[in-house]
């Protein structure tokens, strides 16, 4: 447990001091959203058309897999990573460290773009703000997990960066579809859709349990 | 060892022969005509896809467990063929549908379901050619592989939930096929997994040899540095 809470810390102290990877996964997910506005007709009107809202977990998954490249690029240096491997604690709860911090640091991502894109689309987003930051918080929390444990692999092996996403977007299928269905009835009904919110607890629950027992085998002395 | 490959390669080439006969003298079928001849080949390249798949995953959990390294070889060797026959069942697919269903691809959840399962497991073979050290690359590849196989059921529920509703046919139950169509069917399923099991062991077989040949060059160069 004290494993858990100094590496969630070290990461966010990390993060507090440089604002590097917040500031490269914000600017990121808002040119996604710019893109996103370029690529839809003028003449879109974003309330009229159901498939507007799930546009923004195009935003969140981008930012999300840039900022989970980064969630070990930073151990590298000095080889703290072997440091990381040789402590004598259970790796999982090194895993949830990571994981934490990743989480929170993509929260504030998709709060803020969640602004702008209410903003280029003209979306009220505001009267169901609670709802919609569960949603985010659900699907940022399979992110968070699933990309620290294949993080964890990629940031080992040559072209980082490409191998990533590769990895990492077939296994999240599950949460993003739940995702985009519970953003895009939300934003129907006003109200919180049920089985998309059951799928996305089920999925980030296996990712995290898979995640917590598999990080053993990922970290290298 | 070389004439049991012979006799192996023979036979089955025999088999593929008799196969080939067996769908060209098979009924056409009254509504689809000669297209639904693809049945004798696409089924049979998925169970081959699957077994491939899930045998990859069973050999990298045993690696894990064991440690040792004949089970990444086989790993490495059933995820390699797999794609292959993946790769054919995913051509063979979109024919018979633009010829039944009218267009090349619907999402529905089992299609897209072996779309995510065969990106996922090229992914699973990039990530072994992109890792350095043979042990590492074992460890990582065994991770992913029960990772991906694990994800398979969510992934089909999810799919089936909120995805969109489904054209292919479930299973086939006994006694669904024609008449005059069982034999090749199930010459078309003996000969698909004959061919990947074939496959397999010859896959398996390269490894080794490159394991032995790579454990031998260290031998020559350590006593030459001694």
């Amino acid at each position: 447990m004290n494993a858990f809470l100094a590496v969630l810390w070290k990461d966010l102290a990390i993060e507090w001091r440089s604002r590097d990877r917040f500031a490269a996964m914000l600017v990121f997910s808002l040119l996604v959203v710019l893109v996103l506005y370029f690529a839809a007709p003028p003449s879109l009107d974003a309330a009229q058309n159901g498939y507007v809202p799930g546009l923004l977990w195009v935003a969140y998954v981008f930012a999300g897999v840039l900022g989970m490249n980064r969630a070990f690029a930073a151990e590298l240096e000095n080889d703290a990573l072997s440091a990381l491997a040789l402590a004598p604690v259970d790796r999982g709860f090194l895993f949830l460290g990571k994981a934490t911090a990743s989480f929170l640091i993509l929260g504030v991502v998709q709060a803020l773009t969640a602004v702008f894109f209410a903003l280029a689309f003209t979306l009220d987003l505001w009267a169901v703000a609670p709802q919609l930051a569960a949603i985010a918080g659900l699907g940022g929390l399979g992110i968070a997990c699933a990309g620290t444990l294949l993080s964890a692999i990629s940031v080992r092996t040559r072209y980082r960066e490409v191998m990533l996403p590769l990895l990492l977007l077939p296994l999240l299928v599950p949460v993003l579809l739940a995702a985009v269905r519970a953003t895009t009835q939300l934003l129907e009904t006003g109200s919180l859709p049920w089985p998309p919110i059951q799928m996305l607890i089920v999925a980030d629950a296996v990712y995290a349990i898979v995640s917590f027992l598999c990080f053993e085998f990922v970290l290298d002395e | 060892m070389q004439r049991w490959k012979q006799g192996t390669s023979a036979a089955l080439v025999g088999l593929g022969a008799w196969w080939a006969w067996a769908v060209w003298h098979a009924p056409l079928d009254a509504v689809q005509g000669v297209i639904q001849k693809i049945l004798y080949v696409h089924p049979p390249l998925a169970f081959a896809a699957y077994a491939g798949f899930i045998g990859a995953a069973l050999a990298g959990g045993l690696f894990l467990v064991r440690g040792n390294e004949r089970f990444d070889r086989f790993a490495a060797a059933s995820a390699e063929v797999g794609v292959v026959f993946c790769t054919l069942m995913l051509i063979t697919g979109p024919i018979w549908a633009k010829g039944t269903w009218g267009k090349w691809w619907t999402w529905d959840p089992r299609l897209t379901v072996t779309l995510l399962l065969y990106l996922a497991y090229v992914a699973y073979l990039l990530l072994r050619s992109f890792t350095e050290g043979s042990e590492r690359a074992a460890r990582f590849a065994a991770v992913y592989g029960i990772l991906g196989a694990a994800l398979i059921p969510l992934n089909y529920y999810a799919i089936e939930l909120f995805g969109s509703r489904a054209l292919h046919p479930d299973n086939l139950e006994r006694g669904s096929l024609g008449e005059g169509m069982g034999l090749p069917f199930a010459l078309g399923v003996f000969a698909t997994l004959a061919a990947f099991a074939f496959l397999l062991v010859r896959r398996f077989e390269l490894g080794e040899l490159r394991a032995a040949r790579a454990e031998q060059l260290a031998r020559v160069a350590q006593r030459e540095g001694a």
